[in-house]
């Protein structure tokens, strides 16, 4: 017989530690550098920029929060207690803009509401030949747009706690004498407060770390100048610096949206489920409904989804589809599948450990793997670059730096579901299977991987696509000439060629499609 | 004879010599837990939740570590404080209260699961017996989510004792199954262990469950051993005012003992714990050894009936307030409020100090 020794440091446990401490060694190196900058670098930060970029970004964070609040709540309303025609079609339409990166929807709005655009010239029709519309290029534009790509988050966690509510709570309101409306005022919202207030702390997330829109926008916010910092002018340090504001600043919503989420819990109540009662309006009521969620369907995704195909077939853009795109495509899905498989790898023992064994060192590092949460992808690249030039010199300007960001920036994309995959096999059919004679590795591999073979495919497949869409790490870190699918959206879009960026955009949004599949079923947080 | 003997002369299947574990990953700790069980025996651990029953039986399983004390399976140490053998080196079969049958694996391979080491016809042999045994002939190819729970519980059962296990583990295997299913699974399994002579450790939280199985009842309560007997001596006998509580409805009555003998307000009692004049003690008498006879000048008054289909279960207000259960049977129905006598013929008579009853 063998025995085994109590306390015995697994190869499993090392493994997740070394795991940590990877990533969070760059997160350490950019923090210790603006900590222990020069003084005056930070003086003349605060006394110049910082000010500015701090009320830009808060400005444009609380507007679209206020916004996707409004679209959000009553969009999820509407789809889970009012009957009308093709409701589920409408359920389904409203995650649509979550396939939209923001740089592609903001590329289509700074055309629609650009100078002598669309939009204006319908406007000047009616208000007379002199009428002006505000800019794209403003704050205005960004929270359009920003709000327009992240209602969907809202509007999720919303549905899903009115799905998840006791109706009996609505009803014994109704049965107490109370309206239709006052009951929402007084039963349904208040119930639903936890969750709504999780979304808006995602919204913000998603606000305050976003690269794309307010680039393409011009809209000067904190994450946009730490990339102005490092491309602009190569200052790591003031770049250090301002991603310190930034990291705490997302921590502090990270931490908001974990709290709402877990009070979530206690308000969604168990026992047995019923199907909410949905009333129907008349002809009236029923029109206005569907105005507007035509109107907000048509203008997250229909009409950029519309601008997209046609500017695709236009022989400009037929012409650009050539081997050189199918290189920037191949480029694309190399480097996504590369740190879709390392995420996974890397991912498993921290999930395992965390799931299994949940001291507070295992737990400790599951946490710290989420650190990607906080590091918008030009403070991840800029994490990973900094600590390469100081410890790798010779890898600096090489595919491996892009994808250890890229691993950093999303491994809690894929930590998501293995997570929860992990969670529904209960340790008893690991611990049935030891009782029937078979050692730890033999029951991973009968009974632990191929229970957990679906969250595995999930975790890359996400990972796979947020890799796709990313841009700022990858406009930091590429090697010279490694061009993706983003990046070329990106650029011709900065020089305003519609057409050109089209068919790259087009091709993200439909490889992104599928994902809103799963956040549909599973109210993930992740795409 | 009402000792039992806890050790026996005979080397044990199984021995537990004062283990303790520790709190950990939410489980309750137990404290200097001591039993054997026989060859062929069933035993079973009985307590509230939260008592350290699960804690024990997965200690010995090889799940838990112990902080002190041995275990011992087939006369060989598998566990104390420095020493875990694993516990696919146990040789014990489990059944867990969810039955965790493998959801991937057709019932054939749940039962094979364990059997790799032998040929495929050998294999087969024993899954086709297995099957049979438990009555669940021609499901082979079913995956568990076609099962009904009683099913599930047979396969579960089959894949644990495929492996002749030395001491089978059940952790509350009726829980899941509805009441009528849970009563005649009971049976079968009971025959089933007797006819394969398989010494089982079983855990429930229903006393109604451990007599029905159990050849020696564990009382526990918050982690420590309060009693460990057959089950007729834990009815009728139970060493503490807990024991008597929760094996079955019990009423607790205060009295002095005078002249040697314990004075109560519904009768005299022999003084069993030989206590001194004057102690004031309390009786346990259960509703089955109280009777109640319509008596006009009586002023003990019926306060409340429950109908339980044999009996009826009534509640009787004494004079003091004090509070006494009585079970009749249902041929006969006393009006509420009507005054009866009581009369108590207990066969045995339980006597416990005053403190540390708890209200009944």
């Amino acid at each position: 017989m063998t025995t085994i020794r109590r306390q015995l440091t697994s190869p499993l446990q090392l493994m997740t530690l070394i795991t940590a401490a990877i990533i969070l060694l760059p997160l350490g190196y950019v923090m210790s550098q603006a900590l222990s900058a020069d003084p005056a670098v930070w003086s003349r930060l605060w006394n110049t920029r910082i000010p500015e970029l701090l009320t830009n970004t808060i400005r444009l964070a609380a507007s679209v929060a206020c916004l996707t609040l409004v679209l959000g709540v009553s969009t999820a309303w509407l789809v889970t207690r009012v009957e009308f025609p093709a409701r589920r079609l409408w359920e389904g339409a409203l995650v649509l803009p979550l396939a939209m990166p923001t740089y592609v929807l903001a590329y289509i709005y700074s055309y629609l509401l650009g100078f002598g655009g669309p939009i204006e010239q319908l406007w000047q029709t009616v208000a007379g030949p002199q009428a002006r519309i505000f800019s794209p290029q403003s704050f205005l534009g960004a929270t359009l747009v920003m709000t327009l790509d992240t209602f969907p988050f809202v509007y999720l966690l919303s549905r899903s706690a009115l799905l998840n509510m006791n109706v009996s709570f609505e009803e014994v309101s109704r049965a107490s004498g109370i309206s239709r409306m006052k009951t929402l005022w007084r039963v349904t919202l208040p119930l639903m407060r936890p969750s709504i207030a999780a979304g808006l702390a995602l919204v913000i997330l998603y606000v305050v770390s976003d690269f794309g829109a307010v680039s393409l926008l011009r809209y000067q916010t904190l994450t946009y100048a730490v990339f102005q910092q490092m491309t602009g002018r190569s200052d790591t340090t003031a770049a250090s610096i301002l991603s310190l504001l930034l990291v705490g600043m997302a921590l502090l919503f990270l931490v908001t949206e974990r709290w709402f989420r877990h009070r979530s819990r206690f308000y969604q109540t168990t026992g047995r489920y019923r199907t909410p009662e949905r009333h129907r309006y008349g002809w009236m009521g029923t029109s206005l409904i569907m105005m507007y969620l035509v109107l907000v369907v048509a203008a997250s995704f229909g009409v950029p989804a519309y601008l997209l195909i046609a500017w695709s077939l236009s022989p400009e853009a037929l012409a650009t589809i050539d081997t050189r795109f199918y290189g920037f495509f191949g480029n694309t899905v190399f480097l996504s599948a590369c740190a879709a498989t390392g995420g996974v790898a890397i991912g498993l023992p921290l999930a395992y450990m965390a799931s299994r064994r949940p001291n507070w060192l295992n737990l400790g590092c599951l946490q710290a793997a989420y650190a990607g949460y906080v590091l918008p992808g030009p403070v991840a690249a800029l994490a990973v670059l900094v600590l390469c030039l100081n410890l790798v010199p010779f890898v600096y300007g090489s595919v491996i730096v892009l994808i250890v960001a890229y691993i950093i920036h999303f491994l809690p994309a894929a930590l998501q579901s293995l997570e929860p995959a992990l969670q529904q096999i209960t340790p008893n059919l690991e611990e049935v299977a030891r009782t029937l004679g078979l050692g730890i590795r033999q029951t991973w591999q009968r009974v632990t991987l191929p229970l957990i073979r679906s969250g595995f495919v999930v975790a890359w497949v996400l990972m796979f696509l947020q890799t796709m869409k990313e841009l700022p790490a990858t406009l930091l870190l590429r090697p010279v000439g490694l061009d993706t699918l983003a990046i070329r959206v990106w650029m011709e879009a900065s020089e305003e060629y519609y057409q050109l960026a089209a068919p790259s955009a087009l091709l993200i949004v439909l490889l992104g499609l599928p994902t809103l599949l799963l956040l549909l079923s599973k109210d993930w947080r992740a795409a | 004879m009402l000792q039992a003997d806890l050790y026996q002369p005979v080397s044990p299947v199984l021995e537990l010599r004062g283990i303790c574990c520790d709190y950990g990953a939410g489980r309750p700790a137990v404290e200097n837990i001591a039993f054997a069980a026989k060859e062929g025996e069933i035993l079973c651990l009985l307590g509230p939740s939260g008592c350290g029953k699960t804690t024990i039986l997965r200690a010995i399983a090889g799940f838990e570590p112990v902080r002190s004390g041995q275990i011992f399976l087939s006369g060989h140490v598998v566990s104390s404080p420095d020493l875990m053998i694993p516990t696919e080196d146990r040789r014990v079969g489990m059944v867990f209260q969810e039955y965790a049958l493998f959801p991937h694996l057709r019932v054939q391979d749940n039962i094979a699961f364990g059997l790799r080491h032998l040929s495929r016809r050998e294999r087969k042999v024993r899954v086709h017996d297995m099957l049979r045994l438990v009555g669940l002939e021609g499901f082979e190819r079913r995956y568990p989510h076609e099962l009904s729970g009683g099913q599930q519980q047979r396969v579960a059962l089959a894949r644990a004792l495929v492996q002749h296990p030395v001491v089978l583990l059940l952790d509350e295997p009726f829980s899941n199954l509805d009441p009528d299913m849970a009563s005649r699974m009971r049976q079968e399994l009971h025959d089933l262990l007797r006819r394969t002579k398989t010494t089982t450790i079983l855990v429930t939280h229903d006393h109604e469950e451990a007599f029905a199985m159990a050849d020696r009842i564990a009382v526990l309560n918050q982690g420590k051993l309060e009693q460990f007997d057959t089950p007729e001596i834990i009815y009728h006998t139970p060493k503490t005012p807990f024991v008597a509580d929760f094996v079955g409805q019990a009423d607790f009555i205060p009295g002095t003992v005078t002249n040697g003998m314990v004075q109560t307000e519904v009768g005299e009692f022999p003084n069993a714990l030989g206590c001194e004049e004057g102690t004031a003690v309390v009786v346990m008498i259960r509703p089955d050894d109280v009777h109640v006879v319509s008596d006009r000048n009586s002023n003990v008054r019926v306060m409340n009936r429950q109908f339980r289909g044999s009996e009826n279960l009534y509640t009787v207000a004494l004079p003091s307030g004090q509070v006494v259960h009585a079970s009749e049977s249902s041929t006969v129905v006393y009006p509420l409020g009507t005054p009866v006598r009581l009369s108590v013929v207990a066969t045995h008579t339980v006597i416990f100090p005053p403190l540390g009853v708890r209200d009944a």
